[in-house]
């Protein structure tokens, strides 16, 4: 059973789209991170999953129900954190996770919890004193109550330090393990990356690409480049001619070779020592940050519309920009 | 639901602030009141009707503030997103915003009672129990009103501003405009009727107008434990006019009025908080 799937969804404010025509399906025990540019939908097809809103059209189903017609069905077995949340009753930290453990009927022990997300120290001050790294992590901790069968969760590493959003990774890491499928946003690739299954992504309402991370470098011909410092000017090496090698440049005492697979850039290596002194190695691949940005387009911060479809280089069908 | 914003709210100093305060007005009303050679019950009767005086203009704004902030702040604050986090539907965050924000109002109007019997007592020995307790039921149901008008705001807008400015339009609405000498509603329903229509006079029809607000609907019900002498003048009556009052204009139908301010702003509330949109 699919633990997430949406036909047709549509959301509109106004004459604003945020979502659009969303067909998404996520499978029961993946790990699947969602991704896109700021305003791009993420936060509204959460809030449709939610029924914090409700769809202009199409439909939304969590766990095999649907979205509008059983939430609180939906939500015995969701954990949730949300976006945007706020402390405002004169509660501690321990009072809420206490709040959320009784209204689930749960068993969990608070402070195994709260030691979970770092906050044992700080359980019995009120809440609405904590940074806003401690809110997400108590947020974080009554979204695991009761160990649901569904996580989701929204921008989860928001004001984190790097080792609450380690802690994050691993309890992702772990929940999955046991079979919880966990759906989360994020516009931080790095954090994607490093946890999930498949990756959709969103931009301005439509979701641009979804597919496992591998397949999103393959499909969007990302190419490695290899850079050789070479003795002497490195010219009429004859890399041109070894299967898979896209280009090549030389930039003074520098080879540079863009190949169509990383797993050339080993070949091009030994054929270019057998002829001269290569005195350092350089490599790159396609990190994710310029497949992200292919897709979106740079989100906010890049291009014009009327130039994107024009300037994006290495895309092809599937990646394209919308 | 109505467990944690209650807790919540035991914790707000302003809470116990203005409870105190109306606890020790209360007290020094039923302490210090004395009427003029009258006999002991007699003062406590008179003095319960300047406490009801006090009351139809206070209580409600004790009930809107206690409660126009529960659902709407929570909306902005985005708190409500862990009230329906959990498997709460909307319909449970609702009824337990009411009944805790019920509670504080219904606990407050009680203390009041008891402080002001007990200065009552303490000074004229005595303690009309019916009268009492007939009023308490009264008051309680004044303030059960404004507490469903109050949640009713709540939930419908989405901003605590929203919130305050419908919580203020109401106050004004329902009291101010009953009791402020040059501005009524018995006026204006005069001038509409007789001027705009170019009908004839007809006071109780003006008085049935007036009967609508929850005001009139206290006063006319606390009538019906005061001895007759004490009873409020709540409604205009022509030069001519003989006998008793119509049947719509009874002290009974002061029920009906309540029942219907409680009812009807819940379901209407519910409704709307039911469909929207919360972000």
């Amino acid at each position: 059973m699919a633990a997430i799937r949406t036909r047709s969804l549509t959301k509109e404010f106004g004459d604003v789209v945020a979502v659009d025509d969303l067909d998404l399906v996520v499978e029961e025990g993946e790990v699947f991170g969602f991704l896109g540019p700021n305003g791009a939908g993420k936060s509204t097809t959460i809030n449709l999953l939610l029924d914090f809103i409700r769809p202009t059209s199409g439909s939304v189903e969590v766990l095999g129900r649907d979205a509008g017609g059983e939430p609180a069905a939906i939500r015995e077995r969701t954990g949730v954190l949300p976006e945007g949340y706020g402390f405002d009753d004169p509660l501690t930290g321990r009072e809420y996770l206490d709040w959320a453990i009784e209204t689930r009927d749960a068993s969990d022990d608070p402070d195994e919890l709260l030691e979970l997300v770092g906050l044992a120290g700080d359980a019995d001050r009120v809440a609405e004193s904590y940074s806003k790294g401690m809110q997400q992590r108590l947020a974080l901790s009554m979204a695991l109550v009761d160990d649901p069968d569904l996580l989701i969760l929204d921008e989860p590493t928001t004001g984190l330090d790097p080792n609450g959003i380690q802690q994050m990774r691993s309890v992702i890491r772990e929940r999955a393990e046991n079979g919880t499928t966990v759906f989360f946003s994020s516009h931080i690739l790095s954090e994607v990356e490093a946890v999930c299954d498949r990756v959709g992504v969103m931009n301005e309402g439509t979701l641009v690409a979804l597919d496992s991370i591998e397949q999103l470098r393959e499909n969007a011909g990302g190419q490695a480049t290899i850079r050789l410092e070479c003795a002497s000017p490195p010219t009429d090496l004859g890399v041109e001619s070894i299967g898979g090698v896209a280009s090549t440049t030389v930039d003074s005492d520098t080879l540079v070779v863009n190949c169509l697979d990383p797993s050339v850039k080993v070949d091009v290596v030994t054929h270019a020592a057998q002829r001269a002194t290569i005195t350092d190695i350089t490599s790159e691949t396609v990190s994710l940050e310029s497949l992200f940005n292919d897709l979106t387009g740079g989100g906010r911060d890049g291009e014009e519309p009327a130039d994107r479809g024009a300037s994006s280089p290495a895309s092809d069908g599937r990646g394209a920009v919308q | 639901m109505a467990k944690k914003d209650f807790r919540g709210a035991r914790r707000s100093r302003s809470l116990w602030a203005v409870a105190t305060l109306l606890g020790l007005v209360t007290a020094l009303i039923g302490y210090s009141y004395e009427a003029y050679q009258a006999t002991p019950t007699t003062s406590v009767q008179r003095m319960f009707s300047q406490l009801v005086l006090l009351l139809m203009l206070l209580l409600p704004i004790v009930a809107l503030v206690a409660s126009y902030m529960s659902i709407a702040g929570e909306r902005e604050s985005g708190g409500v997103k862990f009230l329906l986090s959990v498997p709460n539907t909307r319909r449970d965050v609702f009824v337990g915003k009411f009944v805790s924000r019920l509670g504080i109002v219904c606990a407050g109007v009680v203390f009041m009672f008891v402080t002001a019997a007990a200065g009552g007592y303490a000074r004229n020995g005595t303690l009309p129990l019916t009268l009492v307790a007939g009023l308490l039921a009264m008051t309680l149901l004044y303030g059960s009103v404004f507490v469903s008008i109050a949640i009713a705001v709540s939930s419908a807008v989405a901003a605590r501003s929203r919130a305050i400015a419908a919580a203020v339009g109401s106050y004004f609405v329902l009291v101010l405009l009953f009791v402020v000498p040059g501005l009524s509603v018995f006026m204006i329903a005069q001038w509409v009727h007789r001027t705009l229509l170019g009908m004839e006079a007809n006071l109780d029809l003006y008085n049935a107008v007036t009967y609508v607000s929850p005001l009139t609907a206290y006063r006319k019900g606390t009538n019906m434990f005061f001895p007759d002498e004490m009873e409020q003048r709540v409604f205009q009556r022509a030069a001519d006019a003989s006998g008793d009052l119509p049947v719509y204009l009874s002290e009974e139908v002061s029920l009906l009025v309540f029942a219907v301010w409680l009812v009807v702003p819940l379901a209407v509330g519910y409704l709307r908080f039911r469909g929207a949109d919360l972000q």
